[in-house]
């Protein structure tokens, strides 16, 4: 593999402003047959290239029940993601993936779901989320809780419109005090507290969050009252990586690496981390 | 095998005749550093070790990998094979070349790396064994000898009389080496300077001890962490000069409409190496990132790469602005 | 000497005056000195002062160390010539004069790098500061320990630095280009002349600054060029020329000769020493309408 490093080109097909500084691209390989037989799995994430700048780490945010592109979600807040938020579409960027390790989508069959998300941690989980809802019928109950600083702050302001609707979810949204509007039909609160009124069951129930650190620790304590245990509750780390694939030695948690051993975990795998987050 | 000094000249003459590079200790801005040499009399053999390692033959401190070239939005985006010419490493001490093995590992850990391997396949390696060394030197402290052959095609020992090295192959490529430039070795043999052995570490290292301690997630919170690399500037002169420090960078250097994209090295002693894009740092202070240096010499190298993490070339001990010696620090864990 | 440093170090921590000494300690083989964080009263007698003591500590006062900061506040063992960063740190409104404890040391020179001690102080291994040093006797301290240092350095600037900038002088501007490239090019970005520099206290250094990326960070010979100017600029007026870039750097770069002739152009300009009054600014940093301006043309 002599091109480790080197990305595949890909065309922006859609652009989508998600929330301030946030957008979605829609991307396709320009080579055609990759298009075919690119595969990837829920979880993973890939290097995403503004040629002149560099490149930047974030996860697939579509799921793999969508063929033919990819999708992915970025906050420009860096060189990077400043230079790919400037793109268009219809310009051609650089791709490099995937990488890391997925969900474990296959041994959930059959089993209800509970998605926990805050801020721009809701791509990785969505990933999952269309998953589920592509194939409905493999998962029991589904229960969405998602919250953000404000009202504006909420990404997939469309697709959570269409959750809500659906009568098989139960979807419940929120933004933090202060951050509602006048119109605004959710609840107002932090996630943590908005999940424990939520209340789910732990019973054949598998929860999955991703959100920022303080969000992610509140939230585990609330679900191991609601009686979630460890082997139950996923989470998906994001860190810093350059090279995606296990050699620049950026990513590692202790002597866990980050890329390739993650990003997905289990709660029992990080609580017996090293304390390098 | 006897190779003698005089015969040097001749030997790089050959070797720059294949079209091969011969790198050799040599002295450049004041000190003695592995460079490319055209002729035998700009080898050094008055050295301890060499300032720089000999890792940024196989893994330079920048190369470009692709080049980028943007009209509109059209996008040529062209890959750069690795440029990896034969190399003879001439005089690399045994530690360093022990370090290859590492290096390699972490190279072709699932994914390989062939801008490193390409190089190291392309090399060949003559250590010499050392006869001097210095307080930084520690590598029996890390399990190596200063004879180690570990990492080593052919073997060098001076010679009592200083006027020639003793040659043994060691492997394959080492063999082919002295047939392909044979008139340059003689037979024979000859008896050797005494080797060089480093000083005890005060207090006493043991390897095993600090992997098991490292390998408990609660030494994190030993007080004993900021005691030890407070002092730590930071600077990262010890990663660079390390050679079995593998971090790097990869970055576009260039405008948008033609851009090289580099991988550079880079260090985990750098203060924004782990900085998310968001402004929170898993290592944000100091003390963590040398803890982070610590625990990949001794702990993540020898457990996920099962290769070493550290040969005890002393390098880190030498160049450290304040003196933070990792053997205080590898006595420290072994108590 | 000893004694008295380690009476007083005692002295602060027990008083509560202090909550850490900055100073100099031993290593385990006793062969070299490394700087120590002395909090304990009873850990007072690990301090020493000899001519080994090279390091310039005022870096640990800079805001990069909040670790150390997060202590409370430290005295420091400071020579004259690490006296001077403190004292441009102070009117940079980096280091409050009153959140430090200077224990002066009366110093007769130490040697440019621990390597070259041979157990005697002799003038070849004495860096250049040493042969013209006005502050032997330290100038704005807490304390001094020590007796006073009779020296009155040369009237012209002596030593390796000031013999090569004279030579410098001479070549032409080709040759001076070349002699810089060719140092340059050994640099390998490691920023260890920024680290060890406590004037180099910005939390964001330009090299870490990306939109845009004002240097290129590979080490080549643009990049290199790029940031070893950027660096002496950075100091011209305020580098006091302790010389730890120098020390520090692992390929042998000659900074401080780029770094005493700004000074001696500093000095020519501007009448300006740095290092001196806690008052006045270093002149690249302030305006005055009195500036020269014969250089516009």
């Amino acid at each position: 593999m002599s091109d480790l490093y080197i990305p595949k080109l890909v065309r922006i097909e859609d652009v989508v402003e998600e929330a301030p500084d946030v957008k979605s691209f829609r991307l396709v390989f320009q080579d055609e047959e990759l298009r075919d037989s690119f595969k990837f799995e829920t979880g993973q994430f890939g290097l995403y290239s503004a040629f002149g700048y560099g490149e930047s780490t974030f996860c697939i945010a579509s799921s793999p029940t969508q063929k033919g592109f990819i999708q992915c979600t970025f906050r420009a807040s860096g060189r990077v993601t400043n230079a790919l938020s400037a793109l268009s579409i219809g310009d051609t960027m650089g791709f490099r993936g995937p990488y890391g390790n997925s969900f474990p989508v296959e041994e959930w069959k059959g089993k209800n779901m509970v998605f926990i998300a805050g801020g721009i941690g809701l791509p990785p989980v969505r990933s999952v989320i269309r998953y589920a809802l592509d194939r409905r019928e493999d998962f029991g109950d589904i229960t969405i809780v998602y919250g953000s600083k404000s009202v504006a702050d909420l990404v997939y302001k469309n697709e959570l419109a269409h959750w809500d609707e659906r009568a098989d979810i139960n979807c419940i949204q929120t933004v933090d005090p202060g951050g509602e509007t006048e119109d605004w039909k959710g609840k107002v609160g932090f996630v943590p507290t908005v999940l424990e009124e939520a209340a789910p069951s732990a019973d054949n129930t598998i929860a999955i969050i991703c959100g920022p650190p303080i969000m992610i620790k509140f939230c585990l304590s609330a679900l191991d009252k609601l009686g979630f245990n460890d082997e139950q509750v996923y989470t998906t780390l994001e860190n810093k990586m350059k090279c995606g694939v296990g050699k620049c030695g950026r990513c590692n948690v202790g002597d866990i690496y980050v890329c390739k051993e993650g990003p997905v975990y289990s709660a029992a795998e990080v609580k017996k981390m090293y304390d390098d987050f | 095998m006897i190779l003698s000094k005089e015969k040097l000249g001749a030997l790089v003459e050959q070797v720059k005749i294949s079209g091969a590079l011969f790198a050799a200790p040599a002295v450049d801005g004041g000190q003695v550093v592995m460079k490319s040499v055209n002729v035998a009399d700009e080898i050094s053999f008055d050295y301890v070790i060499t300032a720089n390692s000999a890792k940024e033959y196989l893994f330079p401190q920048t190369e470009t990998i692709a080049v980028v070239e943007i009209e509109k939005n059209k996008v040529k985006l062209s890959a750069v094979e690795p440029d990896a010419p034969e190399t003879v490493l001439f005089g690399v001490r045994p530690c360093d070349a022990a370090a290859f093995a590492s290096l390699r590992s972490v190279f072709t850990w699932d994914f390989i790396d062939e801008s490193y391997t390409k190089r190291e396949d392309k090399s060949i390696v003559l250590s010499v064994a050392c006869t001097k060394g210095d307080e930084g030197c520690f590598c029996t402290s890390v399990g190596l000898k200063p004879d180690t052959t570990d990492g080593s095609d052919l073997q060098l020992k001076e010679t009592t009389d200083g006027g020639s090295f003793v040659v043994e192959a060691l492997t394959d490529k080492g063999k082919e080496f002295v047939k392909k430039f044979s008139d340059v070795f003689d037979d024979g043999s000859a008896d050797t300077k005494a080797i060089f052995t480093p000083d005890e570490i005060p207090g006493g290292v043991d390897i095993e001890k600090i992997k098991e301690r490292l390998a408990d997630p609660a030494h994190y919170a030993d007080p004993v962490w900021p005691e030890l690399a407070r002092k730590c500037f930071g600077c990262g002169a010890c990663t660079f000069s390390c050679p079995t420090c593998h971090c790097f960078d990869i970055t576009d250097e260039g405008d948008v409409f033609s851009t090289e994209r580099k991988k550079n090295w880079d260090a985990c002693q750098i203060d924004n190496f782990t900085l998310h894009a968001s402004g929170h740092n898993p290592r944000d202070t100091q003390t963590k990132r040398w803890r982070n240096r610590f625990m990949c010499k001794f702990h993540i190298y020898p457990k996920k790469f099962t290769t070493k993490g550290c040969v005890g070339c002393g390098r880190c001990v030498r160049v450290c602005p304040v003196r933070l010696d990792i053997t205080e620090v590898m006595a420290e864990f072994s108590k | 000497m000893e004694e008295q440093l380690r009476k007083e170090a005692r002295r602060l921590l027990t008083e509560g005056e202090v909550a850490v000494v900055i100073g100099y300690g031993w290593n385990s083989r006793k062969t070299r000195v490394t700087p120590v964080f002395i909090t304990n009263p009873d850990d007072a007698d690990k301090l020493v002062f000899n001519a080994l003591c090279v390091n310039n500590l005022s870096i640990y006062l800079t805001r990069k160390y909040k670790d150390i900061k997060a202590l409370g506040k430290p005295a420091i063992v400071a020579k004259g010539c690490d006296i001077k960063n403190i004292v441009i740190c102070v009117s940079e409104g980096q280091v409050a004069r009153d959140n430090v404890y200077i224990i002066g040391m009366s110093c007769t020179g130490v040697v440019y790098k621990q390597e070259l001690w041979q157990g005697e102080l002799t003038d070849n291994i004495m860096p250049t500061k040493c042969h013209n040093c006005e502050v032997r006797n330290p100038h704005v301290t807490d304390i001094v320990i020590g007796d006073k240092v009779d020296f009155t350095p040369p009237e012209e600037p002596t030593g390796m630095v000031f013999d090569k900038i004279r030579e410098f002088d001479r070549k032409t501007p080709k040759e001076r280009w070349d002699f810089w490239i060719d140092h340059f090019n050994r640099c390998i970005k490691c920023y260890a002349c920024r680290q060890a520099c406590s004037l180099c206290y910005c939390e964001r250094c330009i090299t870490d600054k990306n939109q845009p990326q004002w240097i290129e960070t590979s080490a080549h010979e643009r990049g290199n060029l790029a940031w070893n100017l950027i660096r002496a600029q950075h100091l011209t007026g305020r580098c006091t020329e302790c010389g730890e870039c120098e020390r520090a750097c692992p390929a042998n770069i000659p900074l401080n000769l780029v770094n005493s002739k700004q000074a001696l152009i500093v000095k020519e300009s501007f009448g300006y020493k740095s290092g001196f009054d806690m008052e006045e600014h270093p002149p690249m940093i302030v305006y005055k309408p009195e500036d020269k301006d014969d250089f516009i043309k």
